[in-house]
């Protein structure tokens, strides 16, 4: 009896207590006020946000410091053949690796174009398009313990790895338009025959078609040389290279010390505590040589990267300059403080993400199998109550079809195919889409059918999808959709298997590899992509009752007349410069009007704020996020 | 000084007793008697009482007065940021993240709080009375086997485990042992019965064992009463009175446990108003918008004291040993 009054009291008494310091919390207090100026602020267009910043002239010293939150959530444990994390490769390419292409760690447009890095200069394609010739910058040395020059043998033996599927590539599938590509992958083969090295600074693809964006597929990560001697080491060990590894950028992994000797000898780098570990430690590679590199600037000695599992604490040190920067999410709170705070806001900085968030529908549950019940969802969605559950404007423009404009050039940005009064919904527009549904045969202008009743949504558990949910389901009641909802940790998992058969989820979102749109529909629609466990193709769009018995996908559903893009895509995948934009462009169009997947609701920025000590900052477009090849800090 | 009417003094100084008419009292007047002195615990009733009305009226009344609905969400609610707005003549506690109205939600979530409460405790009352009867009674192998499973439940990291099983049945639509638990409420109520039941049942063993040696159990054996008459009609009916004290402490500690288990976003669906998940959606908050710690705070405090005080109330009137 005793120990129920003792776990009972005890627990009331704290929530008394943190009750009243909710009363007692107060608003942070301004810091440091700043002489701060902003290179090309935005004012109200989320859009086109792009904002930089300066407090003072650049220099040389200091240590970066940056807050990570939760974990780190490396996707292959920072080896680099696998690692498909956006933040990784913020920092592969500003401090560690450099692959032939690269780009200028900009922000906007410009930071979106090519530039030769390990390469002298992105080549054009010779044979038709069918080979591509890259000439290696002299002087790229590999940090310690390596110690040796890069050539391009290097770049062939990461390729080599990249597609032997022991050893962790996730997205080697860009690559398999190099010829003999599938038979390293099948066993067939130990290296891939299309790609040759005449000599020390010379590699040489050969591929089975026209690719227009291989140039682009070669600025990825996995793609940086890898030295044989110490990559062997890992030979069918996925993810363990990741605390060694070998740098060819400005900075190196601390720790990493001595000669090279054997495998045995070799010891994990103390600077990198492991992917569940919490801290990353990067330090100046002493074999760098800054005249072969035309854009990374490398201002600050050391990059400390932390994991805190406390947001609230992250931001609170940043503000306090404990911190230079963070990988974390800021809270509408947090927004809000540094938007009103004229002594903070020059400290937030949104930059447009190159990512589309949506709501996903599966084109083979009911009632998502109508056209015109996705197509009433995209009416009825309160795209601006949507956006305000993540922050406001700060945090991105509204969303109107797939893919954003500035994968387009900024084409299409006029386009909105579902154009309702403020992006707020329309009832009678979503209504009269549901009229023509044959989940509403008294033309009511309401789902009437049971199909529409309790439709399972998978949602997260974040504290953005609690906020997100109740939008959703009060919009969709409008037109007699109603949801059961399943909130999910780690959501993904579960609307990445097929045999779920889960009809909607609000989770999804979905950003560039790198700035071309085939990085969105080749993965996101393309059927012959489709796999039974994390599968990217929520909606299913293309599937047919063959590729669900071939792929054992275990969908049960309306598989009949699913509209497909396969061919679409087939087409602009050979083409290149214009005519390749228009040609996605046209395929955005088809999905927005004749498939209609999704719901889009927002091309999120990449929200960063920055501590006092700050005293340049600039955006990284490629990677999303800082270009920590360009900033510095007071030291 | 005059002495008591029972007591006459003779003439000669002697005393006489005179005999003296003894009301009988029931077994239910003495435990309202003693009962009633309690004022804390009859607070405590009172208190339950109109929570429980609450729980089952006062989420539709709030809707029809404030005539917002449960899930209805106000963009009027949220600044332009998202950060909800306080208490005003509208929405008497304010909206949460999402711009609903929190009086109504606040409502709503005592009948989740308190249905979980009392139907995870009934549940482990149930199967706690069950084991703690056989194992008691039986003794022997069935005893050790059914008392080591409660100390070893007993001996869990309870959240812990908690936060694991309501996880990994909430990462498939078809929820735990092939549908049986779903995901949301009833895995909540599954798995806090889970971990709830090994008090009961160690309680009811001991009693058991003292109980099934008492002259009345023998003789019902000696009148030829069959195992399962001698459970049902001797020993379960002196278990009545400490069973409904235990209850009534391990309400308010399931609802606890439902409200951490939603604090940590594994409770209810998000549709759903519980005050824990309130709760959660007020840690991001804490330092801008009080009120959604407050209200759903109060009222979790309030309900825990209320079914303690009774607890208490209950265990001393039912306890003639207890001193007042």
């Amino acid at each position: 009896m005793r120990r129920s009054l003792r776990l009972a009291l005890p627990l009331a008494a704290v929530l008394a207590v943190v009750m009243v310091a909710a009363g007692c919390g107060s608003k942070s207090s301004s810091s440091n006020s700043s002489s701060n100026s902003n290179s090309n602020s935005s004012s109200n267009s989320a859009a086109s946000a792009s904002k930089s910043y300066d407090n003072g002239s650049a220099a040389k010293g200091g240590v970066y410091r940056v807050g990570w939150e939760q974990s780190f959530g490396f996707t292959n444990n920072f080896d680099p053949t696998g690692e498909y994390l956006g933040n990784a490769w913020g920092i592969y390419v500003n401090l560690l690796l450099r692959p032939l292409i690269g780009y200028k760690h900009q922000p906007g447009a410009a930071g979106n174009q090519l530039i030769g890095d390990l390469a002298q200069s992105v080549p054009q394609p010779t044979d038709n398009g069918l080979t591509y010739t890259y000439k290696l910058r002299t002087g790229v040395k590999f940090a310690p313990p390596v110690n040796r020059a890069v050539t391009s043998k290097d770049v062939a033996w990461a390729m080599n790895r990249l597609a032997n599927p022991k050893d962790g590539g996730q997205y080697s599938f860009y690559y398999t338009v190099i010829k003999g590509w599938d038979d390293v992958a099948n066993g067939k083969a130990k290296t891939i025959s299309g790609i040759s090295t005449p000599d020390n600074q010379t590699i040489v693809f050969h591929l089975t078609k026209p690719t227009g964006d291989f140039n682009l597929r070669m600025s990825m990560p996995a793609t940086a040389p890898i030295p044989q001697e110490v990559g062997s080491c890992f030979e069918g060990k996925p993810g363990d290279y990741g605390r060694n590894v070998i740098s060819s950028g400005p900075y190196m992994i601390q720790g990493s010390a001595g000669t090279f000797s054997s495998c045995s000898a070799l010891k994990p780098f103390s600077g990198f505590d492991g992917a569940n570990g919490n801290h990353l430690i990067v330090v100046r590679n002493p074999n760098y040589d800054q005249k072969t590199d035309p854009y990374r600037k490398n201002y600050p000695n050391q990059f400390e990267y932390r994991v805190n599992s406390n947001a609230d604490d992250i931001y609170a040190k940043v503000q306090a300059g404990q911190l230079e920067d963070e990988q974390s999410s800021p809270q509408p709170k947090t927004i809000r403080q540094y938007v009103t705070d004229p002594n903070l806001k020059d400290r937030l900085l949104p930059n447009v993400g190159d990512r589309t968030w949506y709501l996903t529908m599966n084109l083979t549950q009911p009632p998502f199998d109508d056209i015109h019940v996705r197509k009433a969802m995209n009416y009825i969605i309160n795209k601006e109550a949507l956006r305000k559950a993540w922050g406001g404007p700060v945090l991105g423009s509204i969303a109107t079809h797939i893919a954003p404009p500035v994968m387009y050039n900024n084409g299409l940005s006029e386009y909105d195919p579902y154009s309702t009064p403020n992006e707020s919904g329309d009832v009678a527009k979503a209504s009269d889409q549901i009229k023509q549904s044959k989940y509403d045969p008294g033309k009511t202008g309401k789902c009437t059918m049971s199909q529409c009743k309790s439709v399972l949504m998978v949602a997260d558990t974040r504290a953005l999808d609690n906020r997100m949910v109740p939008v959703i389901q009060a919009n969709a009641a409008k037109i007699g959709i109603t949801f059961k909802v399943r909130s999910i940790n780690g959501a993904y998992t579960t609307i990445q298997t097929t045999n779920k058969n889960i009809p909607f989820s609000e989770r999804p979102g979905w950003g560039k590899d790198y700035a071309d749109p085939y990085t969105f529909f080749g993965e996101l629609f393309d059927s012959r992509a489709l796999i039974p466990s994390g599968n990217t193709n929520y909606s299913l769009v293309g599937i047919t009752p063959q590729i669900n018995t071939q792929k054992k996908l275990g969908v049960t559903g309306n598989l009949n007349n699913i509209p497909s893009v396969n061919s679409d895509i087939d087409k602009c995948i050979v083409k290149t410069g214009q005519p390749r934009i228009n040609c996605w462009e046209g395929v955005d169009k088809k999905l927005m009007t004749q498939v209609v997947p999704w719901v889009p609701y927002l091309w999120s920025n990449n929200v960063t704020i920055v501590g006092p000590k700050v005293t340049h900052w600039n955006y990284d477009q490629f990677s999303d996020g800082t270009a920590y090849s360009q900033v510095s800090v007071k030291q | 000084m005059t002495n008591p009417p029972e007591f006459q003094v003779t003439s000669g100084g002697a005393v006489a007793l005179q005999p003296v008419a003894v009301q009988r009292k029931s077994p239910s007047r003495l435990f309202w008697d003693r009962f009633r002195q309690d004022k804390a615990a009859l607070i405590g009733g009172v208190v339950i009482g109109l929570l429980i009305f609450i729980a089952i009226f006062g989420g539709p009344i709030a809707s029809n007065i404030s005539g917002h609905p449960q899930n209805a969400t106000y963009d009027n609610m949220t600044d332009e940021f998202g950060v909800p707005k306080g208490p005003n003549s509208e929405f008497w506690f304010g909206a949460d993240s999402a711009g609903r109205d929190l009086f109504v939600r606040t409502m709503y979530g005592a009948r989740t709080s308190l249905f979980v409460g009392i139907v995870a405790s009934g549940l482990a009352l149930f199967i706690g009375t069950v084991v703690g009867l056989i194992a008691g009674f039986f003794g022997g192998f069935l005893d050790t086997m059914l008392s080591r499973s409660a100390d070893v439940l007993l001996a869990l990291p309870q959240i812990l485990l908690a936060v694991g099983v309501v996880a990994a049945c909430s990462t498939t639509k078809e929820g735990c042992l092939g549908g049986l638990i779903q995901p949301g409420l009833t895995v909540v109520i599954a798995v806090i019965t889970l971990f709830s039941w090994s008090y009961i049942a160690r309680i009811v063993r001991g009693y058991t064992l003292s109980l099934r040696e008492k002259e009345f159990v023998e003789s019902a054996r000696a009148a030829g009463a069959g195992t399962g008459r001698i459970l049902s009609t001797e020993i379960l009916p002196n278990l009545i009175g400490p069973l409904i004290v235990y209850a009534t402490l391990l309400i308010p500690t399931n609802i606890l446990f439902e409200a951490a288990l939603s604090y940590l976003g594994l409770g209810v669906p998000p549709d759903q108003a519980s005050w824990g998940a309130i709760l959660n959606d007020a840690s991001g908050y804490y330092d801008v918008a009080w009120w959604l710690m407050l209200f759903p705070g109060a009222f979790l405090i309030l309900t825990t004291l209320a079914f303690n005080l009774l607890g208490d109330g209950l265990r001393d009137a039912f306890d003639v040993r207890s001193e007042r």
